[in-house]
């Protein structure tokens, strides 16, 4: 077969910071222009370009990929987006991988960008909505909740201390103090972990990694191209990726079979087959410290999980130690803009496997090591494994950078720049189809409900119309089970879904419950009362309390609670077999939901120049070299050559009077497609110096003759102002 | 190796779909791509699903993609983009030798979606771009570069959109289709102008999976291959202020890109069926123009009816151009098959605010 290894020969990235000046593209752009110059290539030299970013609820863009498209390098060559949710940085490498193994393209340029600020109050917003729109979302739950469910699981599963998983906490920040790019670093004890305000038991604030804004990029190559260009390339010799079923209460949450499977597919793919011998470096995800232990169980396909627990107590994950683990300082040291988290992993692999790791380069000759990432609901895992010829320590660029030489700039607050707010009005009305109405019946009726797949056997909760497990099968029959179960996790909370603190001394219970009569481990999640938090135990027997049946609706709210009960086990209740609802106008009702984010988004560096200017009733663009042109409106980078500019420095006066039209729309409809009782005509101007223009409404005057070349001018704004008041008027 | 396509499943389109959730359409469309390939979801080695997060109505809606395709814990991974650009990430996956067959999915459930503007206008850029006004206003600005600097008018834009509606009329999977002339094209309510709403594609619901696999390996499951000859995909500037509006450059990159890898000197005497993306009709026009086709190619051209009539399906509209693409190369595309077509090239388009484009060549046994 073909030679078709791909290498790693160049990388670059931004400061991690918890909120970034730069545009989501401006940031991109950085990390790319690092990139490049790391593998001695131009923007010309790359064939194609692979997008990574996580939520679009995050940076606050619909299709946010297409808006990265410029500041990722991605004008006028095939780019793609991939996604994998919290798995999507090391997902990124491996679509990079498949774009050049192809044979397709020689290049590849990888970027992964989060920018989570714009997402506000608090980012943790953004999670509400990845539960499922019905029978989840009702219940206000947040990722932290079902990190703190897994954790609870794990800890059972393990026997693990709350004290002994700080360690990895510890381990990340010290680790990350050597990182050029690293937002939170520092020096902290168990102690400090442990006495770190509890969010919702077991997790504690110091268990969590923070939310930040950077953006990650790396070049790929094919074998002919890095020997051309690279001293040591790094070779990317296995890839996995699985993907678990979104039931994510219908398995048990210890052990993340989906990321071994990943792994197992890397390995076979790279021919290792000791991992805990051949692999010299790890980089497992670290978004709460218990990830990483949970995750090393996969990746050393170790389901008893001893090897990591001697590990761990033997010291062996120091830098020093045979088995490193986070050498970079991960996401809980160097922070975690979701996507790009994933791929400074990768690059981390590629700095110490190159030998240019600087301080932080492993104590022993690394050859090989293992990067990964995993996301969704407790759901993907991606897995990278990466390999060198064997790279000495040496003094490079990369060996030597400290953080004043990234790019990236961090805010204290919104109000140093000029910024703008936002509110999408996201609002859905869900189909059930029959399997979710038939659910939604049940619970009107004060039964919890599951189908019977007649190939496997599992009465699933809740009712579906397929197995998804046996080849989707058709599955008919539906059943009325006990609303009676066992705690299979839980957490005990004291915050909101939006991060918010809850009331002082409300504790909220969040369990997930396995319903008796459906297979082992089907479960659903619900709250728990009538309770001591501090008596809500795994094993303990509940039981569903219903509000009465003149006030249930068909909604998984119908159960108001479960509370414990004193029965042993499960209780000889036969599931009674129910026809399925018969689905007519009345029962096919939809399931309304929305997606309730706000966002305030900074102006950017060349966005910050535009508005500053247009306060001032003034206009520049900016000079680009390469083009020999003005840039209009102000960039601070220019998406043809992808050369830094700089919206101040080369910043060229334009006279705002001198806007001719370009082009124009008259518009009878307003942002929500509502019809406008006055018509808006919206115009593109350009400006006889600049290439580029600027979009923005005409002010029509009578007697206007609006038409393409009408001479106009922009409009000084007020302070605060964003695009929606951008105006001109006629100059004649 | 070559990539086939094994099967095909669609299930739509619809202007409202309240009798099926999205995960029971797509398991429908998935269900019957299985049967049309001959295979078992367990059988596949890896699945690439497209969609948006804000279409589909999650914050995460990967997490929703592997069960209603049966392809719980396998390798899978979903590319917001379009359709077609899903099945060039399939068809490198399986170039790299470590897959054999892979499934590409996507859906629309856009009747779900109550505020479906506000969705489209909250992918402009929020910096400079977001105007207050509906995300329509940019095919208006197009729709009028485009115009200017071409030799078509607003007639030929109009009579496209009807042709496509009236020829439908044949198609029982195009609910759109009506009964429309070119006057009630330019007098329909102006939305942003030269726009009219009878230039636009409605969005509508449907699902569609696709089973490709290497030509050595499975053809003897396939009831009917049909070759993946070229596969190109590339995106015009996002920074709407520095693109031509006039032209699609994402549409002519991918073309060209398609066209070198299938051979193709001179598309409009090589292709015999053309599927160009139509979600306002100057658009087809301008992406024929882009592809290298005149309009003597227009009666093949869309014989489905394209998305003015069948719908707009945000991720998935080409998708529904595909299947009909792979009906009309095995001679199974009813009242509108197209006599001998034997290379079928499928294009796709975001949308607005993009111009990112991807175009597929398709040819039947008889290659
Ligand atoms: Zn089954
Ligand atoms: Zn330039």
């Amino acid at each position: 077969m073909k030679n078709n290894r791909v290498a790693v020969i160049g990388a670059g990235m931004t400061r991690f910071v918890r909120r970034a000046n730069e545009s989501s593209g401006e940031l991109a752009s950085q990390a790319v222009q690092m990139a490049l110059q790391d593998a001695g290539l131009t923007i010309d030299d790359i064939d194609c370009v692979c997008l990574g970013t996580a939520p679009d609820a995050f940076d606050g863009i619909h299709m946010n990929g297409e808006n990265l498209i410029a500041g990722s390098g991605g004008r006028h060559k095939p780019y793609m987006r991939h996604y994998v949710g919290g798995g999507t940085g090391v997902m990124s490498p491996i679509h990079g991988w498949m774009h050049v193994a192809s044979g397709k393209f020689r290049t590849c340029l990888v970027v992964c960008e989060e920018k989570m600020s714009p997402c506000n109050p608090h980012p943790a917003g953004a999670f509400l909505t990845i539960f499922d729109h019905t029978t989840e979302q009702p219940l206000e739950l947040t990722l932290i909740h079902i990190f703190s469910i897994e954790m609870c699981r794990f800890m059972h599963t393990y026997g693990y201390t709350e004290e002994e998983i700080a360690q990895i906490s510890v381990l990340c920040k010290k680790n990350a103090m050597d990182h050029p790019a690293a937002q939170i670093a520092q020096q902290i004890t168990v102690k400090d972990v442990m006495s770190s305000p509890v969010l919702s038991w077991p997790v504690k604030r110091l268990d969590i990694s923070p939310t930040s804004d950077a953006a990650v990029a790396i070049v790929l190559a094919n074998e002919t191209v890095a020997r051309n260009h690279c001293k040591a390339p790094v070779f990317i010799e296995g890839v996995g990726y699985r993907l678990d079923t979104a039931y994510w209460c219908t398995r048990d949450l210890a052990f993340p079979n989906y990321v071994a499977m990943a792994a197992r597919d890397a390995y076979e793919m790279a021919g290792i087959t000791q991992p805990a011998d051949q692999i010299d470096i790890w980089e497992p995800y670290d978004p709460f410290d218990y990830k990483a232990l949970h995750h090393m169980n996969a990746l050393l396909l170790d389901k008893g999980g001893r090897r990591t627990k001697e590990l761990l107590h033997s010291g062996a994950f120091e830098r020093s130690g045979s088995h490193p683990l986070c050498p970079s300082g991960g996401a809980l040291g160097v922070g975690n803009p979701i996507a790009a988290t994933g791929l400074m992993k990768i690059a981390e692999l590629y700095f110490q496997l190159s030998g240019q790791a600087g301080k932080r380069q492993v104590n022993k000759n690394a050859l090989r090591g293992v990067a990964q990432a995993w996301g969704d609901l407790m759901q993907v895992g991606t897995v990278v494994v990466m390999s060198s010829e064997g790279g000495m320590p040496r003094t490079t660029p990369w060996s030597q950078k400290k953080a004043e030489d990234l790019p990236g700039t961090a805010l204290k607050s919104f109000d140093e720049v000029p910024h703008f707010k936002y509110e999408p009005d996201l609002r859905y009305a869900w189909d059930n189809g029959q399997a979710l109405t038939t659910y939604l019946d049940g619970l009107k009726k004060g039964h919890i409900r599951g189908s019977k797949c007649p190939k496997c056997n599992r009465m699933m909760i809740p009712v579906r119309q397929f197995c998804e497990i046996c080849n989707l099968q058709a599955v008919n029959d539906v059943y009325d089970l006990p609303d009676s179960g066992t705690v299979q996790t839980f957490t005990l909370s004291n915050v909101n879904w939006d991060s918010s603190p809850l009331p002082d001394g409300k504790v909220n219970i969040f369990a997930v419950i396995a319903i008796d009569g459906a297979t082992e481990e089907m479960g659903l999640i619900h709250k728990l009362s009538e309770v001591k938090p501090k008596d809500v135990k795994i094993g303990m027997r509940v039981k569903a309390v219903w509000k009465p049946e003149a006030e249930r609706t068909g909604n998984i709210l119908d159960i108001q609670y479960f509370k414990p009960v004193s029965d042993k086990g499960q209780s000889d209740i036969r599931p009674r077999q129910i026809k399925p609802v018969e689905l007519d106008a009345i029962s096919a009702q939809p399931f309304k939901g929305r997606i309730p984010m706000k966002y305030i988004y900074t102006a950017g560096q060349g966005g910050g120049r535009f508005y500053k200017d247009l306060f001032e009733g003034k206009l520049s663009g900016t000079y680009c070299k390469a083009c020999d042109a003005v840039h209009m409106p102000p960039t601070s980078f220019c998406e043809v050559s992808m050369t830094r500019l700089d919206p101040e420095k080369d910043a060229r006066v334009v006279n705002p009077k001198s806007g001719v039209v370009a082009a124009f729309t008259v518009v009878h409809e307003d942002r929500s497609g509502h019809q406008l009782n006055e018509p808006k005509v919206v115009v593109q101007v350009e400006f006889p110096e600049a290439f580029g223009s600027v979009f923005g409404k005409l002010e029509v005057k009578d007697g206007d003759v609006i038409e393409v070349g009408m001479p106009v001018e922009l409009v000084k704004l007020s302070k605060g102002a964003g695009a929606e008041q951008i105006t001109f008027r006629s100059r004649a | 190796m070559g990539v086939v396509v094994l099967g095909v499943g669609y299930c739509g389109s619809f202007p409202t779909s309240s009798g099926l959730s999205y995960r029971e359409l797509i398991a429908r469309a998935a269900s019957m791509a299985y049967q049309d390939a001959g295979i078992n979801p367990e059988q596949i080695d890896g699945a690439v699903t497209v969609e948006e997060d804000f279409i589909s109505g999650y914050s995460i809606a990967d997490e929703y993609t592997p069960d209603q395709i049966g392809m719980v814990r396998k390798p899978i991974y979903t590319v917001p983009g379009d359709f077609l650009q899903g099945i060039g990430s399939a068809v490198m996956q399986i170039k790299t030798g470590r897959f054999k067959t892979v499934v590409v999915a996507s859906f629309s459930k856009a009747s779900n979606v109550l505020t479906k503007d506000e969705v489209v206008g909250f992918a402009y850029d929020p910096i400079f771009n977001r105007l207050g006004v509906t995300p329509h206003y940019l095919a208006g600005i197009e729709m009028q570069h485009f115009l200017s600097g071409s030799s078509f008018t607003a007639v030929d834009v109009a009579e496209f959109s009807a042709k496509s509606r009236n020829s439908a009329l044949c198609n029982p999977l195009a609910p759109y289709a009506s009964r429309v002339n070119v006057s009630d094209v330019l007098g329909a309510r102006s939305v942003a102008s030269p726009v009219t709403e009878l230039m636009m594609a409605r969005p509508a619901d449907a699902a569609v999976v696709v089973v490709l696999g290497t030509d050595d390996e499975v053809m003897d499951t396939a009831r009917k291959p049909v070759y993946v000859t070229g596969t190109g995909w590339a995106s015009g500037n996002s920074i709407i202020e520095r693109r031509d509006h006039g032209i699609s450059a994402g549409t002519a990159l991918a073309a060209k890109m398609a066209y070198a890898e299938a051979n193709i000197e001179n598309p409009e005497a090589e292709i015999d069926v053309a599927y160009v993306c139509d979600i306002y009709a100057h658009r087809a026009l301008m992406h024929m123009e882009a592809l290298g086709l005149s309009c003597d190619m227009l009666p093949f051209v869309n014989p489905d009816g394209g998305a003015q009539a069948g719908g707009d399906l945000f991720e998935a509209t080409s998708g529904a151009r595909f299947f009909d693409a792979v009906r009309q190369l095995r001679g199974e595309a009813g009242v509108h098959q197209i006599e001998g077509a034997e290379r079928a090239l499928v294009h796709g388009w975001r949308g607005v605010p993009t111009d990112t484009c991807a175009v597929v060549i398709l040819e039947g046994e008889g290659r």
